[in-house]
């Protein structure tokens, strides 16, 4: 592959609007050299993020239980500058592509015995015999073609292969992640302004996705969370771990002064996501005990900071994080303290997780990969603190996607 | 929605457990291992949080015939129904093989002769014999379709429910459509509605659009801006219960002058007529494909009709399932989303979509939302 890739060293790098062409150039070499890396001839790929991410196409994405069968499909050779892609017709749906006609086919499904056998002849037509594939879902039809499908015998995992092109993000993603960042903290700013006493959760929600899809937002990603916190742990929901419950489900439940929320919202542009989370007081100013928890995140969070750089590990941030919390770690036993990011709400890494400290510890960061870090501080009677700070992570450090205010904590 | 995250309501959770059970049994599954969300909640009865698009296939909830004993993958209890005891719940995790490990400890699992999974990668595939030995893995996707093709009295209540906030945010957002204003406008609005009616998880996030005059489905304008004399199609989508509702019309911009617009209505009309005459139990669904072939329409790019439920359900109707469709005989019990289109260059698209629920007596159409006509009905 003899295409120069652009990269991000500071913020300068990072562009006001992506450049298309470039982006899905970029993103289609940086795929074809993890299946080379992979030793990987064929891609077929069903799932929406790896869709986005191979052939840059981008829709107002379906819910869970539609968006099994009305998928678009991506087949990528590694021999190919560009990626087959069999798309669904949704009513109203943008055109845009970068993608030749002779490269765009009508929509498959997968699903279903004719739809797979359809998908055979499509498959024998376009890999060459003896390829090695790799896929990222079987269906139930696709298990039962399995032979016909795959003569060359069982697919290999397709995540891995997406995983290790998706790690690192050209500047035009990086420029998509922040469009979608400011989308999204746009609407908050609406959203927290209507936060007073007696406005039901929902409400919330409600002003949130129509501000986003005002501002440009290409899709809804989360059913906006707006927790309330318990006065204590024991107070809280049931958990498997003894710990907090995190995310509850938004209801028209109204909110009180004194509340305090723990608030996660994420919204797609042109495929790539936002994440945001901050937490919110409602009706009062914080005590000096709430604005101590508030501190004491910040420090948290400055420390992950510090040693947040290219070659960096997750375990590095992770005892950073650890460290400055008194040797107690500053995360929920469910979640991570930190996450990529990208056409996924939550990519690798996860920090801080079952997978395990060597895990971690063997997790290089490289420059470019855009990172979410969301630690928890937490002592009863509070309602604790939690927020989100998206990074990019650069040669010497980080630049921060990030821009929005703590308020109503860190302001005394 | 209430101000408590709570479990469907015991009926139509046992409704459709023993629907799904008898299909386990039917398709000689002794365990199911589900990812999918609309199946998840289809045993469960548990509210999950929602979010937009596909998700890889991971063990969410796992049934053992019999026992009849569920596990589920929640790292609390809000929502749960109390037959799902603590111990049967698994918190989140991102290591498969802390999940392979749950599974292994599942009372049934060792013993297991064929393990259905609605999904798989090719990692699980690898992983799960480690936690079902002496099983064979096949698909346990068909089982849970046809459980779901046939709702419960429940389940068409739930979708009852389901309809009445997509068409209420409909009329909502149609109340703004004026020239001046956007396709973002009107989507933003329409989605509003839905969330401050109780629904705050979309099924569909299309929301409004501007018919092209010069190509049968694209849009017209990359700006969004809705001009007099434009055809505005509107599509609602929720997901509420955990059921979809799907509505969608189309409505003129300013007064109608000419006769172009309302004879394309009438031909969504005559079109309907058809279609709806076409959801008889007995009859194969490619009689829907052949609605449009009677009425001289050409077959729209979308499916002209999917099943509803808790998400997509058969049959699904399309030209590139020909042969599908008319192996799928209609039954009482079943609910469809139906989509008439129909396309007049120079003057746009009329997109309708409908609700169907076919009765022993016939088809009940569920949606009533107000349409355009020529006599000038508006929205009252």
């Amino acid at each position: 592959m003899t295409t120069a890739l652009t990269a991000v060293t500071s913020v300068r790098d990072i562009p006001d609007l992506p450049d298309r062409a470039r982006m899905y150039r970029e993103c289609g070499a940086r795929l074809r050299t993890a299946m080379t890396d992979n030793g990987v001839d064929a891609l077929i790929l069903l799932g929406n993020g790896n869709v986005v991410y191979a052939t840059g196409a981008s829709w107002p994405l379906l819910d869970a239980g539609l968006s099994h069968v009305e998928r678009p499909v991506a087949l990528v050779l590694a021999g190919d500058a560009h990626p087959h892609l069999f798309i669904p017709f949704r009513e109203g749906a943008a055109s845009e592509s970068q993608i030749p006609a002779d490269h765009l086919h009508p929509p498959l499904y997968l699903e279903f015995d004719e739809g797979v056998h359809h998908f055979v002849t499509v498959v024998a037509e376009l890999i060459p015999a003896g390829a090695t594939v790799a896929v990222d879902e079987l269906t139930g039809a696709m298990r039962r073609a399995a032979y016909r499908l795959f003569p060359g015998g069982p697919p290999s995992d397709a995540a891995p292969v997406v995983g290790a092109a998706k790690l690192v993000k050209t500047p035009d993603q990086i420029a998509c992640i922040l469009k979608a960042c400011r989308i999204t903290e746009e609407a908050v700013v609406d959203v927290q302004k209507a936060l007073v006493p007696g406005v039901r959760q929902i409400d919330l929600s409600a002003r949130f996705v129509r501000r986003a899809f005002e501002l440009g937002a290409t899709a809804n990603m989360l059913e906006a969370i707006w927790q309330v916190m318990p006065t204590s742990k024991a107070d809280g929901t049931w958990t498997t771990h003894g710990d907090l419950a995190l995310p509850l489900l938004t209801t028209e439940r109204e909110l009180a002064a004194g509340d305090v929320l723990w608030t996660d919202v994420s919204i797609t542009y042109t495929g790539f996501c936002s994440d945001f989370g901050r937490t919110w007081l409602v009706g009062k100013t914080p005590s000096a005990r709430q604005q101590r928890q508030f501190r004491q995140w910040r420090d948290i969070l400055d420390a992950v900071l510090k040693v947040t750089k290219a070659g960096a590990t997750s375990g590095d941030l992770a005892r950073a994080a650890i460290a400055a919390n008194g040797g107690q770690k500053p995360w929920l036993p469910h979640f991570y303290l930190g996450h990529g990011i990208g056409t996924n709400a939550a990519e690798m890494p996860m920090i801080g997780t079952d997978l395990g400290e060597e895990f971690d510890d063997n997790f290089v960061f490289p420059a470019g990969m855009v990172l979410v870090l969301e630690p928890v501080v937490w002592e009863d009677g509070t309602g604790g603190y939690r927020s989100e700070e998206i990074v990019v992570i650069i040669d010497d450090g980080y630049v921060p996607l990030t821009d929005y205010p703590y308020t109503p904590y860190g302001s005394e | 929605m209430n101000t408590e995250i709570l479990p469907d309501e015991r009926a139509l959770r046992l409704g459709r457990r023993e629907r799904a059970l008898a299909q386990m049994e039917a398709h000689d599954l002794d365990v199911l291992v589900l990812g999918r969300q609309a199946n998840v909640r289809y045993f469960s009865g548990a509210p999950q949080l929602w979010v937009a698009g596909t998700r890889p296939f991971g063990p969410i909830c796992t049934v053992v015939r019999s026992t009849g004993e569920i596990h589920l993958n929640s790292t609390w209890d809000e929502g749960i129904p109390d037959d799902i005891p603590h111990d049967h719940l698994y918190g989140l995790a991102w290591n498969p093989m802390t999940l392979i490990e749950v599974l292994k400890g599942i009372r049934g699992a060792a013993t297991a002769g064929r393990v259905g999974t609605d999904a798989l990668t090719p990692s699980f595939a690898k992983l799960l014999p480690m936690a079902f030995p002496n099983a064979e893995l096949v698909d346990g996707e068909l089982a849970m379709r046809a459980a779901r093709r046939i709702k419960t009295p429940d389940e068409v209540a739930a979708l009852r429910g389901a309809l009445r906030v997509a068409e209420e945010s409909l009329v909502t957002a149609v109340g703004e459509l004026r020239v001046g204003t956007s396709e973002q406008a009107l989507t933003g609005l329409l989605l509003e509605a839905e969330a401050a009616g109780g629904v705050s998880t979309p099924a569909t996030q299309d929301g409004a659009w501007v018919t092209s005059r010069e190509h049968p489905w694209r849009r017209a304008r990359s700006d969004g801006r809705i001009d007099q004399g434009d055809l505005v199609a509107f599509s609602a989508g929720v997901l509420a219960d955990g059921y979809v509702g799907e509505v969608g019309r189309t409505w003129p911009v300013g007064d109608v002058a000419g006769p172009e617009i309302p004879a394309l209505y009438d031909r969504w009309n005559a079109l309907w007529d058809r279609l709806a005459a076409a959801c008889q139990p007995g009859q194969p669904a490619s009689d829907l494909l052949a609605a449009y072939e009677g009425a001289d329409e050409p077959l729209p790019p979308m499916p002209v009709s999917h099943g509803l439920g808790l998400g997509f359900d058969p049959p699904v109707v399309t030209s590139e399932l020909r042969t599908t469709a008319a192996q799928e005989i209609l039954e009482p019990g079943m609910v469809l989303s139906v989509t008439g289109y129909v396309w007049q260059e120079g003057v746009g698209a009329v997109f309708g979509r409908e609700a169907v629920h076919v009765t022993p007596d016939g088809p009940e159409v569920l949606t009533s939302s107000p349409s355009w006509s020529r006599a000038g009905v508006g929205i009252s």
